[in-house]
């Protein structure tokens, strides 16, 4: 297959293969060595898989790269115009400065923030989870009224915008808000819950369920029924089916909804700048302060790069799940 | 008989669940809708005093909040239409062929999302600066796409994978040419994941703030960026207003796509093959 | 209610029709004797219905299958099989009808709750676990007794032995074939020491040559333990080979529940006839080696059919009428002719080198059977 790889058209023409059918009058385009068209699709696929990636690496991959040497202290190029812009900020003399570091981990409130965050995102993303999995089983197991319910109402969040979503949950669960309002009618005095950690946590869930219990429903309901059927005959109770088969056969979507869900919360803004206290906050906040408000961008940078750290985390696994199953699949293709 | 009793009380959770779930999820919004409508609202009243258009007047007048509409409505539609041309053929090509760098290149637009938005986007900042892309279309327009590439390549990819190579061989055998399978085989089999794809980007971007926000500010404000300063500015019942404009689009893209949506063409796209 | 009482292992030795169910509705059976002592106990179906969206998809089924006994449900896709199985397997509640397995009512019972084990269509192996891990999920499930880690080894060693399969141990299902993922599937059953084997069109997912062993090694494993196994199948070759008994579906119904040879042989119904081996359908009756119009209908068996060329000498050299041959069909062994007649069309297993299309003679029907409403009335031979 190799050996004919660079001959076109023009070459003394090989047999074609055998499966080619019946005589067509077009043999040109089937004549072709085969080595030659699959590297005429190499080509093609090269090329046009490219300009997504260009511009990923164009509008991602630089700026991270410029961005750590500016938290580095490296002002020159292209970090020129920040670095005159920016307040505060450390210049590198010939040898990396970890100056804008160290700034920011002698900051008592960075390290605050920097626990809060991790701690909302492994509640929320547990709740999330948890949700997602359990909404997904009940759909798997069970139809009728209530199952469409729950599946209309985890997609709805999908299509409110951010802002409206984290405003309304901020007016829901507020001084005046609906909770307080009615536990107010049977003369209880509920906490309010707004501008704290505990609207922040709703709010990240409230967001990230629909992605999460699409992504589980679909990897749930994927699970064969033989499958199923097969473990209840050997014995299973319905908890055992679910631990033993269920779960583990939708292993890589909960993963990859479980590393989405993380990251997407690590990295949130919206949702905590409105319904969050001033402080301790999630780091997205305080990069938007230290940016804008302060006019600090190399510590933003760092307080960035630190996020970036623990989403490398994160992220490695989703990878990991990936080439699992694509392992996987390939086994059970090279069966067929 | 113990069967039974233990089924309707499984019915009975599934249903305190399902409705403690519409609380969750509903509530803030009708909350949030009620108040648009609200005169004055008393504590610890569940409705409010009285009921006024008034507000939805004072959005309707406000210069400003209708440059933000026209703002969303301008860059949502660019954002989709930039992502298709961009992605698309990269989609089709990670379904159909094979070529070096293959899997590289799916990772590779996985860390799209992978870094958390607000530290991209305080990262880009040193570009944007030295390219002079602040406060500028072509900026926030960069920001809105780079939100929409893993949508607007993976679930069309995943849609393209699933037209049965058979079919295309089959038209291909008909004596159609490769453009003419592609146009009138493969195209409108993978048509609802594109569709899918879009309307997840149209949502992407009209939904982005953090970003807009932090390039566009102040000249250019979307919807979203609208808010942030309504918020703190005007009554609440005006923002009330607000929300429910800008969340029609999102719902009428909802009514129409949520089979699909629903239908796992979504998930598909989420796991690299 | 009547219980089976003669469910001993004592009993079932004798296996011949006095083990039967009194109850047995089903036609006059005759089975051969199996080789194994049976240990485990029969099925014993009564009344059971199923209505599905408005149709009554099996309306009310008589069955019983005697200890040791390898029974095959066979009948075209819709017929019911399918359903029937997942009702005995639990999956499937019946609307009225009772199921016994080994004497013991498990109507009501769950399928983790019956004695019976199944070996599922594609085989339903858990993908995420090893060959051996499927085997032992069932052993590991039990609780009274639990067993230990070493019972549970040796037990898994000992039926992936019986299925020639130890080698494939510790391989994912994915990276074995199509057989040996059909025979890990089949140990996975018989750890479980079921009463009752339940096999799901076990080997339409097998290609030809790979089918007729796995049959044979299904049997055989069959006999070896003396297991009640049912097996359903569309495929009459199958059901042929395997069985002591067959009982044929359609629409929901048993047509016939008898032997081979006697399912072949006289065929209760015109409906068994055509499914079960090949058949000449004429509408008429026969004298004198003559098809005439009137009466019921008519079926022969190509092989009833013998076709002598015109020069040829033979025991039926004038028998039968001036016939000319229209079509060969070469089956390998043999061809499959069609050769017309005065009064018929009729189709004709020549062993032999075939004749030539055109080839004039004389064809003779030498048994036929006559069926009148669907029912065989009759078996006549000239």
């Amino acid at each position: 297959m190799t050996t004919g790889l660079h001959t076109g058209s023009g070459a003394p023409a090989r047999p074609a293969p055998a499966a080619s059918g019946p005589v067509q009058p077009d043999a040109p385009g089937r004549r072709r060595p085969a080595g030659g068209s699959a590297r005429a699709g190499q080509a093609r696929g090269f090329v046009m898989a490219l300009p997504p990636i260009l511009i990923i690496a164009l509008f991602i991959g630089v700026p991270i790269v410029l961005a750590f040497g500016f938290s580095l202290g490296f002002t020159g190029g292209l970090n020129h115009t920040i670095a005159l812009i920016g307040q505060n900020v450390h210049e590198a003399q010939g040898l990396p400065t970890f100056g804008a570091y160290g700034d920011m981990f002698a900051d008592r409130r960075f390290l605050g923030d920097l626990i809060v965050t991790v701690v909302v995102t492994l509640v929320s993303t547990a709740v999330v989870v948890l949700l997602a999995v359990a909404i997904g089983l009940y759909l798997k197991f069970a139809d009728g009224v209530i199952a469409k319910a729950l599946s209309a109402l985890a997609v709805v969040p999908l299509f409110i915008p951010v802002v409206i979503a984290s405003w309304a949950i901020l007016g829901f669960y507020s001084a005046d808000g609906f909770l307080r309002s009615v536990a107010a009618q049977f003369g209880v005095d509920f906490p309010v819950w707004s501008f704290t950690m505990v609207t922040v946590i709703i709010g990240s869930v409230w967001t990230s369920l629909p992605f999460a219990t699409l992504l589980v429903t679909s990897g749930l309901q994927a699970v064969p029924r033989a499958m199923i059927d097969a473990a209840r005959d050997a014995g299973a109770s319905f908890a055992r089916v679910v631990a033993s088969v269920v779960i583990p056969m939708a292993g890589v979507p909960i993963v990859i909804a479980t590393t989405f869900t993380a990251i997407g919360i690590l990295g949130s803004f919206t949702v905590p700048y409105f319904t969050g206290p001033n402080s301790p906050n999630m780091l997205g906040v305080d990069m938007s302060n230290y940016f804008s408000a302060f006019n600090q961008p190399q510590q933003a940078v760092v307080m960035a790069f630190v996020v970036f750290a623990i989403a490398s985390g994160i992220a490695a696994v989703y990878v990991w799940a990936n080439f699992r199953s694509a392992k996987e699949n390939a086994g059970k293709q090279a069966v067929r | 008989m113990t069967a039974v009793s233990r089924k309707v009380l499984a019915r009975a959770l599934a249903a305190v669940f399902a409705v403690a779930l519409a609380v969750f999820i509903i509530g803030p919004l009708a909350w949030l809708a009620v108040r648009a409508f609200a005169d004055s609202w008393t504590y610890p009243n569940l409705l409010p005093d009285g009921w006024t258009l008034h507000w939805w007047e004072v959005v309707f007048r406000d210069r400003s909040l209708g440059i933000a509409v026209q703002n969303s409505l301008f860059f949502a539609p660019l954002t989709v239409l930039v992502s298709a041309l961009v992605c698309l053929p990269a989609a089709y090509a990670f379904a159909r062929f094979e070529f070096p760098g293959r899997r590289f290149f799916l990772i590779g637009l996985f860390a799209a999302n992978a870094f958390p938005k607000m530290g991209l986007f305080v990262s880009l900042a040193a570009l944007f600066y030295a390219f002079n892309l602040m406060n500028s279309i072509l900026g926030i327009l960069i920001v809105h796409v780079l939100g929409t590439v893993v949508f607007m390549t993976w679930i069309p990819a995943a849609a393209f994978a699933a037209v049965p190579r058979s079919l295309e061989e089959a038209a291909r055998d008909a004596g159609a040419s490769k453009l003419r399978v592609f146009f009138s085989v493969t195209l409108p089999m993978a048509l609802p994941g594109i569709l899918v794809a879009a309307i997840m980007s149209f949502l992407a971007s009209f939904d982005e703030a953090q970003g807009t926000y932090l390039v566009g500010a102040p000249d250019y404000m979307t919807m979203p960026t609208q808010m942030y300063s309504l918020v703190l500015n005007y009554p609440t019942q005006v923002a009330a207003v607000f929300s429910i404009l800008l969340a029609i689009p999102s719902v009428a893209l909802l009514l129409a796509a949520h089979k699909h949506i629903v239908g796992g063409q979504l998930a598909e796209g989420f796991q690299i093959k | 209610m009547t219980s089976n009482p003669t469910l001993s292992r004592a009993a079932s030795h004798a296996a011949d029709s006095a083990t039967a169910p009194a109850s047995d509705g089903a036609a006059s059976d005759g089975a051969p004797r199996t080789g194994g002592a049976p240990r485990t106990g029969g099925l014993d179906i009564k009344g059971l219905t199923k209505v599905l969206g408005g149709r009554t998809i099996i309306d009310s089924l008589d069955m019983a299958v005697r200890p040791g006994e390898l029974v095959s449900l066979l009948g075209p896709s819709g017929c019911g099989k399918t359903t029937t199985l997942r009702m005995i397997a639990g999956f499937l509640t019946p609307d009225s009808g009772s199921i016994m397995v080994g004497g013991r009512e498990v109507v009501h019972l769950g399928p983790e709750q019956r004695p019976s084990a199944m070996v599922f269509q594609n085989y339903a192996l858990w993908p995420h676990m090893t060959v051996a891990k499927n085997v032992a999920f069932p052993l590991r499930l039990r609780n009274r007794p639990r067993l230990s880690k070493a019972v549970i080894a040796e037990r898994v060693d000992a039926a992936l032995a019986l299925v020639n399969l130890l080698h494939h141990k510790d391989s994912r299902p994915a990276r074995i074939s199509g057989g040996e993922q059909q025979r890990t599937a089949l140990a996975r059953a018989l750890v479980q020491e079921p009463q009752l084997l339940l096999l799901d069109e076990p080997l339409s997912n097998l290609d030809a040559k790979l089918r007729v062993k796995v049959r044979e090694d299904i049997r055989e494993i069959q006999q070896r333990l003396g297991i009640t196994t049912l097996i359903v199948t569309h495929d009459q070759e199958e059901a042929m080979s395997m069985s002591d008994r067959i009982a044929v579906m359609n629409q929901g119904r048993i047509e016939q529940f008898s032997t081979p040879a006697e399912l072949y042989s006289a065929p209760a119904t015109e409906f068994v006839a055509t499914f079960v081996g090949s058949l000449n359908r004429v509408e008429g009756r026969i004298e004198e080696g003559r098809i005439v119009a009137g009466g019921g209908v008519l079926g022969i068996r190509p092989e009833d059919v013998a076709f002598v060329e015109d020069g040829d000498s033979g025991s039926s050299a004038d028998a039968g009428l001036p016939a000319t041959v229209e079509r060969v069909v070469p089956r390998g062994h043999f061809a499959e002719l069609t050769v017309r007649r005065e009064d018929a069309v009729l189709r004709s297993f020549a062993t032999g080198a075939p004749p030539a299309v055109g080839a004039r003679g004389r064809a003779h029907i030498a048994k036929w059977l006559e069926f009148e409403d669907g029912k065989l009335v009759r078996k006549g031979s000239a």
